[in-house]
């Protein structure tokens, strides 16, 4: 008997039409990624957080977003407003977004190109993550800098607290709205 | 210190950041032989190689997961599918779709919202699904679950959804877990059990098989290769679930998990599709032969061979072999005449009120009405007769084999010179 037909014939119909709908793997995944982040985008819409909001860009691309998040009280970026860019994989949720800060930020866990060391963006991202939880992890890092990348920040954030809000003014300036 | 230059610092930084290990294969391999494992360690310490070649011996198959940080995840979530697929039951598969979804209150009493988890339960119950129809439409193999796993972001979506279950099982039992864990419960959860991929480790593995796999009633096994004493893997069941039961086999060797078949597994018997009402083209039974010499003792039974000469043929047109010349009815072949003997050749065709009147032709397939039942008439036994008994001599026809060494009828006795009857002893107890 040929059992290599009938495995063709009698193989799942589902697994046979879903190969036939997306016949490259990456579709699936590009639609499972619209999928996840639309959810993303109406949950920040309905129950929005206070201090933080994220948009895709104009571009229809959903893939690439801009946020926002306001300085925490009680810390120097208090009052400030920085915009900060989404770049989102093809495999997102189970690679991290890029995200960098737009606006420039004087921060021991930031570099003068904007990127950001945080854990959860790299190592620690897990897929439950999303671009909310990403803020706020964000938001709490403008009060608790935890990794050095810029190491003179982190020096001054630890000996002359004064000096380094002279510094965050200094370097912060506020972007346009594109 | 920093002999390196800003600009080479982000450089090498960049190249860290993007560094991904060259790590070779599928992410869930097809079946293969377990020799691969211990041609790997035949240079390695000697008690390594002494240890996998006996595993190729008991645990014949083997299937290595990508070592992507993922693969003990992957292991049991892949193990959990293909063990339920080899059970082939529909309704299990049915209970553990309801059960898999009845999981998610767990995620949701640790705050998840269900626009994060969708996703993930979603293709849990796809999968679940694809398993459901694979076993209704009779699929020969697991190797639809095996191209399932190696769809990236299929894959991802399972784990995930095992990852953040055995997350919030943890979190929703910590009595159960915190003493065993270095840091606290929800550090320990937020950098080793929800990050994708990060390896699973003991206490993780065990509480994946207690919030996620226990349910299902499947036993999980782990062989620990490693340096220990003795000339085998060291088993270790992770579950109270029977062991005898459908069970996970693993493959530990320090960091790293994959699937292992134990020998009966390959052996076990055609598995039988129960729901044998969904066929109907079966050939019918006068047309194929059957797979067995017909003896006088089935030819017993009516209507079971539809042979011409045989049944409803018989009372219309006398046989050749009719006449009782039982020269030896026990060869194994169709001693019809046995069966015939008591039946006259002349009976009238006896009216049976269930069967339809003979008049009308039966279609070609279907069994013809069973119209040749013995008479009930005078001349021969009121009942239906073993062939055995109609012979005038039952014992003398009984098959001449040697009677057995220890049998009082064994003549072989007397010649023995030591040999002496059993003799009655009045106060002898019987």
């Amino acid at each position: 008997m040929d059992y290599s037909m009938e495995d063709t014939q009698n193989s799942a119909p589902d697994a046979q039409q879903a190969s036939k709908l997306n016949p490259s793997g990456q579709k699936s995944d590009t639609q499972s990624v619209t999928k996840r982040l639309q959810a993303e985008l109406m949950q920040l819409m309905l129950s929005p957080s206070p201090g933080i909001s994220a948009f895709p860009d104009a571009d229809g691309n959903l893939l690439s977003w801009t946020a926002t998040i306001t300085g925490p009280t009680e810390t120097p970026y208090e009052g400030l407003t920085l915009k900060l860019s989404f770049a989102f994989p093809n495999n997102y949720p189970y690679s991290p977004p890029t995200v960098l800060f737009k606006t420039p930020i004087y921060h021991p866990n930031v570099d003068f190109s904007g990127r950001i060391c945080l854990d959860i963006l790299k190592d620690k991202w897990s897929a439950v993550y999303n671009v909310s939880s990403v803020l706020l992890s964000l938001q709490s890092l403008l009060g608790e800098p935890n990794n050095p990348l810029n190491a003179q920040a982190a020096e001054l954030w630890d000996s002359d607290q004064a000096e380094f809000k002279r510094h965050v003014l200094a370097r912060h300036q506020d972007l346009d709205d594109e | 210190m920093n002999a390196l230059s800003a600009d080479e610092m982000e450089r090498f930084q960049k190249l860290s950041n993007s560094y991904q290990p060259d790590v070779q294969g599928p992410l869930v391999s097809t079946k293969q032989s377990s020799h691969s494992i211990a041609l790997d360690y035949s240079n390695a310490d000697p008690t390594l190689a002494t240890k996998t070649n006996a595993l190729a011996i008991t645990h014949p198959e083997c299937r290595i997961m990508k070592g992507d940080g993922n693969c003990g995840w992957r292991a049991v979530a892949f193990g959990y599918f293909e063990t339920l697929f080899a059970l082939r039951d529909t309704l299990r598969i049915e209970t553990e779709i309801r059960r898999m979804k009845s999981l998610t209150t767990l995620l949701e009493r640790v705050g998840l919202s269900d626009s994060i988890y969708e996703i993930f339960v979603d293709a849990t119950e796809e999968v679940l699904n694809r398993t459901h129809a694979a076993i209704q439409n009779g699929a020969q193999d697991e190797s639809f679950l095996v191209d399932a796993f190696n769809e990236g972001y299929c894959s991802d979506a399972i784990i995930t959804h095992f990852r953040i279950l055995t997350s919030a099982w943890m979190k929703l039992n910590p009595n159960r877990y915190q003493a065993f864990l270095p840091m606290p419960l929800n550090q320990y959860c937020s950098s080793r059990i929800d990050p994708v991929k990060t390896e699973i480790d003991e206490v993780g593995l065990q509480a994946l098989i207690d919030g996620v796999i226990e349910g299902s009633g499947f036993g999980v096994e782990i062989l620990y290769l490693d340096r220990s004493e003795g000339d085998v893997v060291t088993p270790h069941q992770l579950s109270s679930n029977s062991p005898s039961g459908a069970t996970i086999r693993l493959l530990y060797r320090p960091g790293h998990y994959d699937i292992l078949y134990p020998v009966e597994t390959l052996n076990m018997a055609p598995i039988v599709n129960l729901q044998y009402g969904m066929t109907s083209d079966y050939s019918p039974w006068d047309q194929a032969a059957l797979g067995f010499d017909v003896n006088s003792s089935l030819m017993a039974i009516p209507n079971l061979m539809q042979d011409t000469s045989f049944g409803m043929g018989a009372p219309m047109s006398p046989m050749p072999s009719v006449s009782p010349t039982p020269a030896s009815p026990f060869r194994m072949s169709p001693q019809q005449d046995m069966y015939q003997s008591p039946m006259p050749t002349h009976a009238p065709i006896p009216p049976i009120p269930v069967s339809p009147p003979p008049q009308i032709a039966p279609p070609s397939s279907a069994p013809p009405p069973m119209t040749s039942l013995p008479s009930r008439s005078s001349d021969g036994p009121q009942i239906r007769l073993n062939p055995l008994v109609m012979k005038p001599n039952l014992s003398r026809s009984l098959p001449a084999t040697t009677p057995f060494k220890n049998s009082p009828y064994n003549q072989a006795h007397f010649q023995n010179s030591d040999f002496e009857p059993i003799h009655w002893e009045p106060h002898e107890r019987r």
